[in-house]
């Protein structure tokens, strides 16, 4: 059935937990305690290096990253005020987009499509799971691999 | 005359604030209701979501037993994932690849808590055994289903390890 190789264990960082790999395989997004806040953080699994994250530094505790193909995109669960809710940073464009759920239904973890057309959102409604997807292809512009162009290659792999 | 330049003034002022407001506002991200009312109207909880291309997976539960399920997101029907879930055996994380082909899933089975990769169009199920000795938690998957990051308890810490899949 195939062999099996391990390619990179452990990042030199004490407690990585709720890893994210982009489609394309490039990039690993992982939530790690930053000062005693769990941050979400995303690597270069190419050169090992840590990406920034321009909106992604504030609203922890941060949970569930989830990114998408080129990594342009970056979801991520956190909190505004005593409210949790989603949050997708645009790496290219540097703009956030937030979703904030009813106060009755509290998001806990989260998938975004490679291409970033959708979301699914796990929340928590009178104490039952539940699972919401969200259509996204109106307002970004999705990450797929064929559209990727020189300008957006040269913005994520020189952040 | 003075008077017209003031109301004309506060006039222009509401509707510049109710465009901000408004673009401040709309909501980004549309619901997609007829997926989601299909899911709530099967009487299962579901949790750990993954998306693909057209996929969703997420482990349902019902009556206090959890499986892993898959659903075409355009036609909204559940796709039959045969030798996937075992009576003694619970899911606890599962990823699927971007075209569907692969899902890996973490499992436990009465003390062990296993790694596996199951690839659709076979219906074969393959166990990775981690290299350092750990027990997986989390997985996810890259696009070509061939690329695995596992969060693993190790010695009290969590660790993310890589794995690369000849094959």
């Amino acid at each position: 059935m195939g062999r099996v190789e391990r390619i990179q264990a452990s990042f030199g960082t004490r407690n990585q937990q709720d890893p994210a790999l982009s489609a394309n395989g490039d990039n690993l997004a992982l939530i790690v305690d930053y000062n005693g806040r769990p941050s979400v953080q995303l690597r270069d699994l190419r050169n090992g290096k840590i990406l920034p994250l321009r909106h992604l530094s504030r609203n922890q505790p941060h949970s569930s990253p989830s990114l998408s193909w080129n990594a342009r995109y970056v979801a991520v669960i956190g909190q505004r005020g005593n409210r949790r809710l989603a949050i997708i940073e645009d790496r290219v464009t540097g703009r956030s987009h937030q979703l904030v759920m009813p106060r009755d239904r509290i998001p806990v973890r989260l998938s975004l499509a490679p291409d970033g057309s959708q979301l699914a959102l796990q929340v928590i409604e009178k104490g039952q799971w539940r699972i919401e997807l969200f259509d996204l292809r109106k307002k970004i512009e999705l990450d797929q691999p064929k559209l990727r162009s020189k300008s957006t290659q040269s913005v994520l792999g020189g952040l | 005359m003075k008077s017209n330049f003031y109301v004309d003034q506060s006039y222009w002022y509401c509707i510049f604030l109710l465009i901000v407001l408004g673009g401040c506002m709309s909501n980004p991200m549309r619901p997609m209701h007829g997926f989601n009312d299909a899911l709530v109207q099967t009487s299962k909880t579901y949790r750990e979501p993954s998306v693909g291309n057209k996929w969703l997976v997420a482990l349902a539960s019902y009556q206090g037993k959890d499986q892993i399920e898959m659903f075409d997101v355009r036609t909204r029907k559940r796709v039959p994932l045969p030798g996937i879930n075992r009576a003694d055996s619970q899911p606890i994380s599962v990823s699927v690849s971007a075209d569907g082909a692969r899902l890996a899933f973490v499992q436990q089975r009465s003390d062990r808590t296993e790694l596996f990769i199951y690839r659709r169009k076979l219906g074969t199920l393959q166990r990775i055994d981690l290299t350092q000795k750990g027990i997986p938690r989390r997985v996810t998957l890259d696009s070509s289903g061939k690329v695995l990051a596992v969060q693993v308890s190790r010695q009290g810490r969590w660790d993310v390890e890589i794995i690369r899949l000849q094959g």
